[in-house]
């Protein structure tokens, strides 16, 4: 009975401790397929130029408007039904540029005969749920009843533009600016760490400069920094970046005192924007990428056929 | 004097990384975030609300369509609307479940009268009852959607003020765990039974 009873207890425990580092909805649903490009087809429906076309028609639609609208076609939602399923990708995948949040996710179910038209909150205003169930219903539902997937979903994206390009949203020219920020950093809070560095390498520069003299001094707080800064950042580019910056103020300003404030300046200037750019390195990789703001608040509509 | 400089720079690196280190940041930040979402919840139970006189009176055009539906929608949207939400309704577990239960009184009421107009062949081919349809149908998965972040901020917030050492901060600030949609509710979010209006229609 004891026993028994601090199983159950160990088990609690370990499950408690598992909990928020694996998200416990995950476990058996269905799971987000990767973002790889505009149109993501898993039931093989479409055929090689269909995507291509679609593609293309999505690709033009973001270089015009900025607005980020993704097809997605799966076989099956269970267990959950196509509303949840669509909230979570949208949400997972944040479609939508990071400072305007306009993405659009067009979603499939083919086996349920279902489909839906997930609207970031930002768009609820340009495609409101009444607006999206007329898009189901008058340019998907028919064409998709004949088998026509290709051409239902072609006119549900022209009418999605359409309404895209009746609102008014910030110009397209801000996608790459907003691409550069990056958005994988998350959990980690960049101001304490930059603080820290900051006056980090201010104190530690002249004292290192004066036990372990010039060079060497430069060197050891150089590596240590950068040390440092991969195990809070794991990323190699950005480590390297603000060792070497804190190589250079040692060598250069540490030693005399006159020019310190001058020095940190400079320091902490060029540890951020090589924080930046090693960041912008990291998340562009493919040509297409999620802009990372879309915040999928459950608006739009679904429909079947 | 050099020394004095390198003393009042290491204590405010020290202030800095305890203050971040002991959470209180992040109580702040959560505390916010879940007053926030609770915000979203009431938002969407109030969008709910105003459209209820909307498709009582679209529905109220049709002839003899049951009086009995519409009358339990019209008392579960007066009781819903009559309980007073303040933020100290958070801290009140009873009120709480009080307020819960009445959105769940017209949450069932809403979906009955919904269930009960696939009977009426004109209400159905009325375009304007179609509109209203599709936006309640977007309300109850606003609702879902708000509800569900609200549980996961107040999850959040709650793992941080019992665990440890960040307890220690909620215990000299007194930051109480705050109450959360109760299970049954919970597992009916993880499957969003949400008004499925075309479930009786024939596939083809």
């Amino acid at each position: 009975m004891l026993l028994a009873l601090r199983k159950y207890a160990l088990t609690a425990i370990l499950l408690i401790a598992i909990l928020p580092s694996f998200g416990w909805t995950q476990s058996q649903l269905l799971a987000v397929p990767a973002l790889t490009g505009h149109v993501i087809d898993q039931t093989g429906t479409l055929s090689g130029t269909d995507t291509q076309a679609l593609e293309v028609q999505l690709a033009t639609l973001e270089k015009v408007h900025g607005s980020q609208v993704v097809v997605l076609m799966v076989p099956t939602t269970a267990p959950e039904d196509i509303v949840a399923y669509a909230n979570r990708v949208g949400n997972q995948w944040k479609i939508g540029r990071r400072d305007v949040g306009d993405g659009v996710l067009v979603l499939v179910a083919k086996s349920d005969r279902k489909m839906r038209i997930e609207v970031a909150k930002s768009l609820e205003g340009a495609i409101p749920d009444i607006a999206a169930a007329r898009i189901i219903d008058g340019a998907m539902k028919p064409r998709f009843q004949q088998g026509d997937f290709a051409g239902g979903l072609s006119a549900a994206v022209t009418q999605i533009g359409a309404r895209i390009a009746g609102e008014a949203l910030p110009g397209p020219a801000s996608a790459p600016a907003a691409a550069i920020r990056g958005d994988s950093h998350g959990l980690f809070d960049w101001t304490d760490f930059a603080i820290f560095l900051f006056f980090g390498v201010m104190v530690a520069g002249p004292l290192a400069r004066s036990i372990l003299g010039a060079a060497l001094g430069g060197l050891a707080l150089g590596g240590g920094v950068g040390v440092l800064a991969f195990v809070f950042t794991s990323s190699l580019l950005l480590s390297v970046g603000a060792g070497v910056i804190a190589l250079l103020y040692t060598w250069f300003f540490g030693g005399s005192s006159g020019l310190i404030s001058l020095g940190h300046g400079g320091g902490g200037l060029g540890g951020w924007s090589s924080g930046s750019s090693g960041g912008s390195s990291s998340s562009d990789g493919g040509g297409f990428s999620s802009g990372g703001g879309g915040d999928f608040g459950g608006g739009g509509a679904s429909g079947d056929w | 004097m050099m020394i004095q400089r390198l003393l009042a720079l290491l204590t405010l690196l020290a202030a800095t990384l305890t203050l971040s280190g002991c959470g209180y940041n992040d109580f702040q930040r959560l505390d916010e975030q879940s007053k926030a979402a609770w915000s979203e919840v009431l938002n969407q139970y109030q969008r709910r609300a105003d459209l209820v006189p909307n498709i009582v009176a679209t529905v109220k055009g049709e002839a003899n369509f049951e009086q009995e539906t519409l009358t339990k929608v019209v008392e579960a949207r007066a009781k819903a609307t009559a309980i007073q939400v303040t933020p100290e309704t958070l801290n009140n577990p009873e009120a709480f479940s009080k307020f819960q239960q009445a959105q769940g009184e017209l949450s069932s009421a809403l979906s009955r009268l919904m269930v009960v107009s696939e009977r009426y062949p004109t209400l159905q081919a009325n375009q304007g009852f179609r509109d209203l349809r599709v936006t309640l149908e977007g309300t109850e998965n606003r609702i879902t959607v708000a509800r569900n972040r609200y549980i996961q901020t107040v999850q959040e917030y709650n793992v941080l003020a019992r665990s440890f050492p960040t307890n220690l901060t909620a215990m000299a600030f007194s930051y109480a765990p705050k109450p959360s949609f109760t299970v049954a509710n919970e597992a009916q979010i993880a499957v969003p039974p949400t008004v499925d209006f075309s479930a009786s229609k024939a596939k083809p």
